[in-house]
């Protein structure tokens, strides 16, 4: 009875013994199957970040070809025109009046070079971008300023790291756009106010308007989809998140952190 | 003739046939050289059983004519030489996959230092006519801490491994399986030897426990020779 005994424990040891590696086994396939599908996300992530990444720079490409075709037909075609216009006007018999337009179509000519300049700057804001965020956003300042309806603020707080990235500083630099783009077209506002923070692991952006401001949980349903919720995904997808704060009367403020490099 | 074909021996041939059709253009020595050890591993398991035979007449003769000295030693010795291949093939392969991982050196020096350690007491304590029992069961539990070390590796990595086809996780698996089902019997050893002379019990284990290990290692073999996609270095 003894002996049998013995001989049932190590029949049952052994299978025990054997069972455990074979869960063992099935757990290390559950386990590789689960890698496996964690990959093709990541892959997939990495696919979705690219896609976002080559529409971001075509829609600062189309924002930079719809400035210069606004600055080309409203600015620079209005000087040449009254470059011409002047120079047409020029009358050779009375020297001293033509002595006059002559000036005025130089000094017409020597506007349009400056305007030219800039909107050459602008046709390289791609590489603004790589030279670095706080340049390129200084630039898309300039423009806001120029046209003389908003006071702009700009301040850059901490030393942008030495390592950088590309990627984001692209997806920061549209999210700024697009938000620019709101404060121009909806906001009314006279003051602006914008922030650019750099810490040892983020990046904060913070824009500051005193417009007509909005109610965040009652935007009608046409501009929901649009602008905001566009910057939300974008920030998203490089980790970020997105702060608003409006009441109708009292401006905006949105912050937009992004954990940075 | 037919007293050599037992489930061991069959399935040992067949590994072996595998692996001579799988390993012999193997780029890789240490895979290449299991050839060889699973030659050797037929040719004892063979020899084992000619002694036996010749072990089991001379026992008959003896007792119809007592007066006579037995000359043929059972077969043990045989098999406790094996165990120092055994130990050598088995480790120089571990050192071959860990090392993808880990530095293994210091880990298979230490598994073949206890062993080596081990196998001289036991010469030395009862000669080699008698089973190598505790050196078995240390090297057992090695193989074992050195399959869990490469399955937690195998976990650890960042790469993804298709496990169906791969023969380093078959050759693994089956050698797990094999050493962790046997301890059971490898600590009973000594109380079976008494309880049960004829190895009623153990016999069958390890028939089917062979089984398994061979079926893997073939498997493994063939996913070496045509299924594994991963670099064959």
């Amino acid at each position: 009875m003894a002996n049998n005994d013995i001989k049932e424990l190590i029949i049952i040891t052994t299978l025990i013994f054997l069972l455990a590696p074979a869960f063992l086994l099935s757990y290390i396939f559950v386990y590789n199957r689960r890698k496996k599908r964690h990959i093709e996300e990541k892959a997939q992530l990495k696919l979705v970040f690219e896609s976002e990444l080559v529409k971001t720079q075509m829609e600062i490409q189309e924002q930079t070809m719809q400035t210069i075709g606004v600055e080309l037909h409203d600015n620079i075609g209005q000087l040449l025109s009254l470059t011409s216009l002047t120079l047409n006007s020029i009358e050779l018999d009375n020297p001293d009046k033509a002595q006059q337009k002559i000036g005025a179509a130089i000094e017409l000519n020597l506007k349009s070079i400056k305007e030219m300049r800039m909107l050459g700057k602008l046709l390289h804001g791609e590489q603004l971008v790589k030279q670095g965020l706080e340049e390129a956003i200084r630039s898309e300042i300039s423009w806001i300023e120029k046209s003389g309806r908003f006071m702009v603020t700009y301040q850059v707080d901490g030393e942008k790291p030495v390592a950088g990235n590309a990627d984001k500083d692209l997806i920061l630099f549209r999210i700024t756009q697009e938000l620019f783009n709101n404060v121009i077209k909806h906001s009314q506002a006279a003051n602006i106010s914008v922030k650019l923070c750099f810490s040892a692991d983020e990046v904060r952006l913070l824009i500051i308007d005193d417009g007509a401001g909005f109610d965040i949980n009652n935007l009608p349903e046409t501009q929901k989809g649009m602008g905001l919720k566009n910057i939300q995904k974008r920030a998203e997808i490089v980790g970020g998140r997105v702060f608003i704060q409006s009441q109708p009367g009292e401006g905006t403020c949105i912050e937009i952190g992004i954990p940075y490099p | 003739m037919w007293r050599y074909f037992t489930i061991n021996t069959v399935s040992e041939l067949i590994c072996s046939i595998i692996a001579l059709i799988c390993l012999s253009k193997d780029k890789n020595k240490v895979w290449c050289s299991w050839i060889v050890f699973l030659i050797l591993i037929c040719i004892t398991e063979l020899a084992g059983i000619n002694i036996k035979i010749k072990y089991i007449k001379e026992l008959d003769y003896l007792k119809a004519h007592p007066h006579f000295q037995m000359t043929v030693k059972p077969n043990v010795w045989i098999y406790n030489i094996l165990l120092l291949f055994q130990a050598s093939f088995i480790s120089l392969l571990f050192d071959n996959l860990l090392k993808r991982y880990i530095n293994s050196k210091p880990l298979i020096t230490i598994g073949l230092a206890i062993f080596s350690m081990l196998y001289i007491y036991e010469l030395i304590q009862h000669g080699p006519f008698i089973k190598h029992n505790i050196t078995t069961t240390v090297l057992a539990v090695i193989f074992i801490i050195y399959s869990f070390n490469y399955f937690y590796l195998l976990l650890e990595d960042d790469n993804y491994l298709d496990l169906k086809y791969s023969a380093e996780f078959w050759w693994v698996s089956g050698t797990l399986l094999f050493y962790f089902g046997s301890i059971a019997s490898l600590i009973f050893f000594q109380i079976l030897t008494k309880l049960d002379p004829h190895f009623e019990v153990t016999v069958p284990i390890y028939k089917i426990l062979n089984i398994i290990l061979y079926s893997c290692w073939s498997y493994s073999f063939i996913c070496r020779r045509w299924l594994t996609t991963t670099s064959k270095s």
